[in-house]
């Protein structure tokens, strides 16, 4: 029997308040959240409708130049150098006046991402939580995700598609723990994007992804797709191949070489294609193939609910054909969120973490607090479930 | 406020501290010497806009406040710390170059001398080894 009223609020408050810091790419992302103690929360399986109230979530994302990806260094500097000052927005938004009498728990991202960022973010926690005296949870990223989507959609059992510039995963959940259904081989679908973006040169703000939507959605010839390669291999999928014929063909359309007759007209030399035709076709390919190992998942678990999660997932075109896959579905349905809570954000660190912490499973010694690179979904035990 | 202080330790170095000196103008900014943007990112035409915050003043007393004098400290220590490492990183990194360049030569010195011998420049006894192996 899971029970979410395992610890008590503290300073016999009846509601939860929870400061979560996320840091782990390089958006940095603090959000104070508040759950009320529900007696409905002692029994069952009741951790997506916690009605959670978002008190603050703010972000801010480090951007490099076009044509530049983030470095680790860089990104931890700027994580650093913001965190105090996001993390004081933050709580006069959610009208914290004193941290030490007013939050129960301080989550923070403990993996996986990139290494100096989640160190940077993690040494504030810590000081934090040493400051004023306030318990620790160390919070699986993806599991954050996770969480987040479920509450916000009210999803209770989804097969989950986790997309971003990190992770590209298809998971259900099974007996304790978000099982990894199908993944990536290598690059991210984020990644993919984020790199091909960069090869376009088109800038990086608000994102490398958003900016190559944009693009296709002003593709002309959307009813004629470029070849692409369709590389779905069982549940898993590999996108570096397709990246590297995708930039290959870019470079050659920038270039101007003729000689490249899937780009040139054989007989009057005008290019035949434009970027908006590669964004576009590129988009086209890979949401199939997510498509395609989603719906498996799907079948394999009985399931009709999708949830994306995860940046890419606020793409309106990965929704909108994941939408048309869940109708042809008996009741299949797609759930997904906006920009607010699919790209990283503080609060759903704080919403999964707060799970955690309700359960009774918090740090205990600072060495529990270390940041790891490498932190599967699937290593999570997920305590508050059935 | 107590100053704040590191010290290393290492197989090779017994002891290093690190503390503050007050009259160096390094413990006296939050503007860090090693602390800044890599030089990758600026050449790619990054506008530094992540540079952490001035020391905050206080209002009477017209001098930064206990935490921003820490930062300020703090910074300079990092600094210290980060020339120490990187200094020992270069140390390492010839010592390693220099016993990979002496084992070339050590191993161009080993054959010369064979076919001074009289060797054919084929390294027979592992051959005889491995003939012996593969029977």
């Amino acid at each position: 029997m899971v029970n979410l009223n395992t610890v008590e609020p503290r300073n016999g408050r009846d509601y939860y308040i929870a400061l979560g810091l996320e840091g782990s790419a390089n958006k940095l992302g603090v959000g104070v959240i508040k759950h009320p103690r529900l007696a409905s929360m002692s029994g069952g399986d009741n951790s997506h409708n916690c009605e959670v109230e978002i008190l603050s979530n703010i972000r801010d994302t480090y951007v490099t130049p076009p044509g530049e990806g983030f470095l680790p260094r860089d990104t931890a500097r700027h994580h650093r150098n913001w965190v105090i000052r996001i993390i004081k927005q933050a709580l006069e938004k959610a009208q914290i006046m004193d941290p030490r009498l007013d939050i129960d728990v301080i989550c923070f991202t403990r993996g996986p991402g990139m290494g100096a960022p989640l160190h940077s973010v993690a040494i504030a926690a810590r000081t934090c939580s040493l400051m004023w005296e306030v318990p620790l949870v160390g919070v699986n990223h993806c599991v954050g995700h996770i969480e987040m989507g479920r509450e916000i959609t009210k999803a209770k059992n989804p097969v989950v598609l986790y997309v971003s510039g990190g992770n590209t995963q298809v998971i259900a959940y099974s007996e304790n723990r978000y099982r990894i259904f199908g993944e990536t081989l290598d690059v991210a679908i984020g990644n993919c994007l984020d790199r091909f973006a960069r090869t376009l040169k088109i800038p990086n703000a608000p994102s490398p992804g958003y900016n190559i939507e944009q693009l296709a959605k002003n593709c002309k010839n959307k009813d004629k797709l470029i070849e692409l390669p369709y590389t779905v291999k069982g549940m898993d999928l590999s996108m570096s191949g397709i990246l590297a014929y995708i930039d290959s063909l870019a470079k050659d359309l920038f270039r101007g070489n003729k000689k490249n007759k899937l780009i040139f007209d054989r007989e009057t030399g005008e290019p035949k294609i434009t970027v908006e035709d590669l964004c576009y076709s590129l988009q086209e390919n890979l949401f199939a193939m997510l498509v395609e190992i989603t719906e498996r998942a799907m079948a394999h678990v009985n399931a009709s609910q999708v949830l994306i999660v995860g940046g890419v997932g606020s793409n309106t075109r990965l929704q909108e054909m994941m939408g048309q896959m869940c109708k042809d579905r008996a009741n299949g349905r797609v759930h997904a969120t906006d920009e607010r809570f699919c790209i990283d954000n503080g609060v759903m660190i704080a919403q999964a973490g707060l799970l955690q912490y309700r359960m009774g499973d918090y740090v205990k010694d600072l060495s529990e607090t270390v940041v790891t690179q490498k932190f599967r979904t699937d290593e999570v035990y997920v305590s508050w479930r059935e | 406020m107590k100053s704040p202080s590191a010290l290393y330790n290492s197989p090779d170095i017994t002891e290093k501290s690190f503390s503050v000196k007050e009259s160096e103008s390094r413990y006296r900014t939050t503007n860090g010497k090693t602390t800044g943007p890599s030089t990758y990112v600026l050449n790619a035409g990054q506008v530094d806009i992540d540079k952490p915050s001035d020391p905050k003043i206080d209002h009477v007393t017209q001098q930064p406040t206990a935490l921003s004098k820490l930062r300020m400290e703090l910074t300079g220590i990092q600094d210290d710390i980060n020339e120490f490492l990187t200094e020992r990183m270069e140390v390492a990194k010839n010592k390693k170059l220099k016993t990979q360049n002496s084992l070339e030569e050590k191993r161009i010195e080993n054959e010369i001398n064979e076919l001074l011998d009289g060797g054919d420049g084929d390294n027979d006894d592992e051959e005889e080894k491995k003939e012996a192996h593969a029977k």
